[in-house]
């Protein structure tokens, strides 16, 4: 059977609490996830203490507070704290999210902070993402056309590129494939929410000339058909995309080809 | 692998890109997703009619839900409601065994037991409504 | 798979030996979803019918057999825990029609933006409790009748 629980070696301890400095006035506790490949322990949960008066109203403000002031070794990935990398894709108050885009007032009471949800964890807020990048790869997600190229550029309508949004602004955050239950117990073949909005992105494209065997590829129980419409992908994109509108978009096709 | 291994010794050295690709696409899914639709089409006026049935003989005797079954009308729509409700039970339990059981063996008997149990019921409930049918 | 499954979890630690990465918590933590409720309680109400089919199967043989089985299984049938498992099944049997109901909407690519479907959300609830109420209510009348 499915392991719904975590595995001995998972399971969270807790972990050290790090004061703010007296006299700080507005304070609020960070729970962080903490792991090492290096000591041999379990996963623990670190209470930071962190005077919001210090910091910038963004999680990853505090990230970055507690890393410069409180404890180096805390480990995050981070670049254009804007929203556009999807770098600091996290587990904040029970949500996937970007640490950059989420304010700290938004959460109540503790801050708490794990990695994106079954995922091996690299280290402390790391996920890896290697199965996710290489389904990525493994559905092409590059223009295929066979047509030689115009002297120009390859032209589409209007209404044709208006097909496209809503998902090529997906930045690959992977917030939503790690939310998806279906991936946690299936990502092994299971493609995820993210990757399957890359394939339909290259499905619908009028330059593209591959459409046909992009969906035999995706023509498979486990590669498309985990998706049961559980919706935690759209609830949870922190761009506001639809992955599971994508994915049932790819199920009709599928549909209408045969019917 | 042994998982309690301090060490554990790497297995699997295929690339990323190999393991994701796996055996490529079944070429299979669709066919499924659809028989799992149009039943559930079919069952929504059955299932309702049942409801009715359920009613209609929650104090029959014998002989009342004899006849009642066995009239024409009422047989071909419990033969329609048989048809339609255990290749979509079959469906919908497939796809819990395929989520959550572990182990290609298991999982193969799983299937195998839930298909040869719907098939049995079927042909059951569906002689049975036969043998009524005056 | 099962291989492929723990390979995933296997990592170097600084000086690139091999060490067994811990899997992030999930269950434990995500927050739960109204939709995602309702997904699994689609597959609990599902599993639920699908023991229900039993029943009917059951009961058809019986109608089908001798009255003396017959008359047992309506008895086991009208029983206190019987009716108990009945009012289960009608629950279940209506939650499933409008949760699948939805599915069907959604196939058809209705329904996926969010104020839509936290809008279903609670029309599949209030369907499943006031459709149960009323058969049970057509139900009573007719043995009060």
């Amino acid at each position: 059977m499915v392991e719904l629980s975590l595995p001995a070696n998972s399971k969270v301890g807790r972990g050290k609490t790090y004061k703010a400095a007296p006299g700080a006035k507005r304070v609020k506790n960070f729970k962080i996830y903490r792991w090492s490949p290096d000591d041999g322990n379990n996963p623990r949960m670190d209470t930071y203490e962190v005077d919001l008066d210090k910091v910038g109203p963004m999680v990853l403000d505090a990230l970055i507070h507690i890393k410069n002031e409180i404890d180096p070794t805390l480990t995050f990935r981070r670049s254009c704290r804007e929203g556009i990398c999807g770098s600091c894709a996290m587990n904040i108050d029970g949500d996937n999210t970007l640490a950059c885009l989420k304010p700290t007032d938004d959460v109540k009471g503790e801050v708490a902070i794990n990695p994106l949800p079954h995922m091996a964890v690299v280290k402390d807020l790391i996920p890896d993402l290697t199965q996710a990048y290489a389904q990525l790869r493994s559905i092409e997600p590059w223009m295929k056309s066979d047509t030689p190229p115009p002297d120009g550029e390859r032209l589409q309508s209007k209404e044709e590129r208006a097909l496209l949004d809503g998902m090529w602004e997906c930045i690959l955050c992977f917030c939503c494939t790690t939310s998806c239950p279906s991936y946690w117990w299936n990502g092994d073949r299971y493609l995820g929410p993210a990757v399957l909005l890359a394939a339909y992105r290259w499905i619908a494209d009028s330059r593209d000339e591959h459409a046909g065997s992009r969906l035999d590829a995706l023509e498979d129980p486990f590669k498309l058909y985990r998706c049961h419409t559980i919706m935690n992908c759209t609830q949870t994109c922190p761009k506001g995309l639809n992955p599971a509108k994508a994915i049932a978009e790819i199920k009709k096709l599928q549909f209408e080809r045969k019917a | 692998m042994a998982m309690q291994d301090k060490h554990p010794r790497v297995r699997v050295m295929q690339s990323p890109l190999g393991r994701a690709r796996g055996l490529g696409s079944a070429q299979t899914g669709s066919g499924t997703w659809r028989l799992e639709r149009v039943t559930a089409v079919a069952l929504l006026p059955l299932s309702l009619w049942f409801v009715y049935v359920v009613l209609r003989l929650a104090h029959a005797d014998y002989a009342t839900t004899r006849a009642f079954v066995g009239e024409k009308i009422h047989a071909v729509l419990f033969l329609a409601l048989i048809g339609s409700l255990f290749p979509h039970l079959a469906l919908g339990l497939r796809a819990i065994i395929e989520d959550y059981v572990r182990g290609e063996l298991t999982k193969f008997f799983c299937l195998f037991a839930v298909n040869a149990g719907c098939v049995l019921l079927a042909l059951v409930a569906a002689i049975s409504v036969l043998k009524l049918v005056s | 798979m099962e291989d492929m499954r723990d390979a995933m979890l296997v990592g170097r630690d600084s000086e690139g030996k091999t060490v067994l990465r811990p899997t992030s918590p999930h269950l434990q933590i995500y927050r739960w979803k109204i939709t995602m409720l309702q997904s699994i309680l689609h597959r609990v109400s599902g599993s639920a019918l699908a023991a229900g089919a039993l029943v009917l199967v059951t009961w058809l043989a019986a109608a089908a057999s001798a009255p003396s089985v017959f008359a047992q299984v309506q008895w086991w049938i009208a029983s206190p825990i019987g009716l108990l498992v009945l009012f289960g099944f009608s629950l279940s049997l209506f939650y499933h029609m409008a949760s699948g109901l939805r599915h069907l909407a959604w196939d058809a690519l209705w329904g996926f933006e969010k104020p839509q479907f936290n809008a279903t959300s609670a029309w599949i609830f209030a369907f499943a409790f006031v459709a149960t109420a009323f058969v049970w209510g057509v139900g009573f009348f007719l043995v009060q009748g």
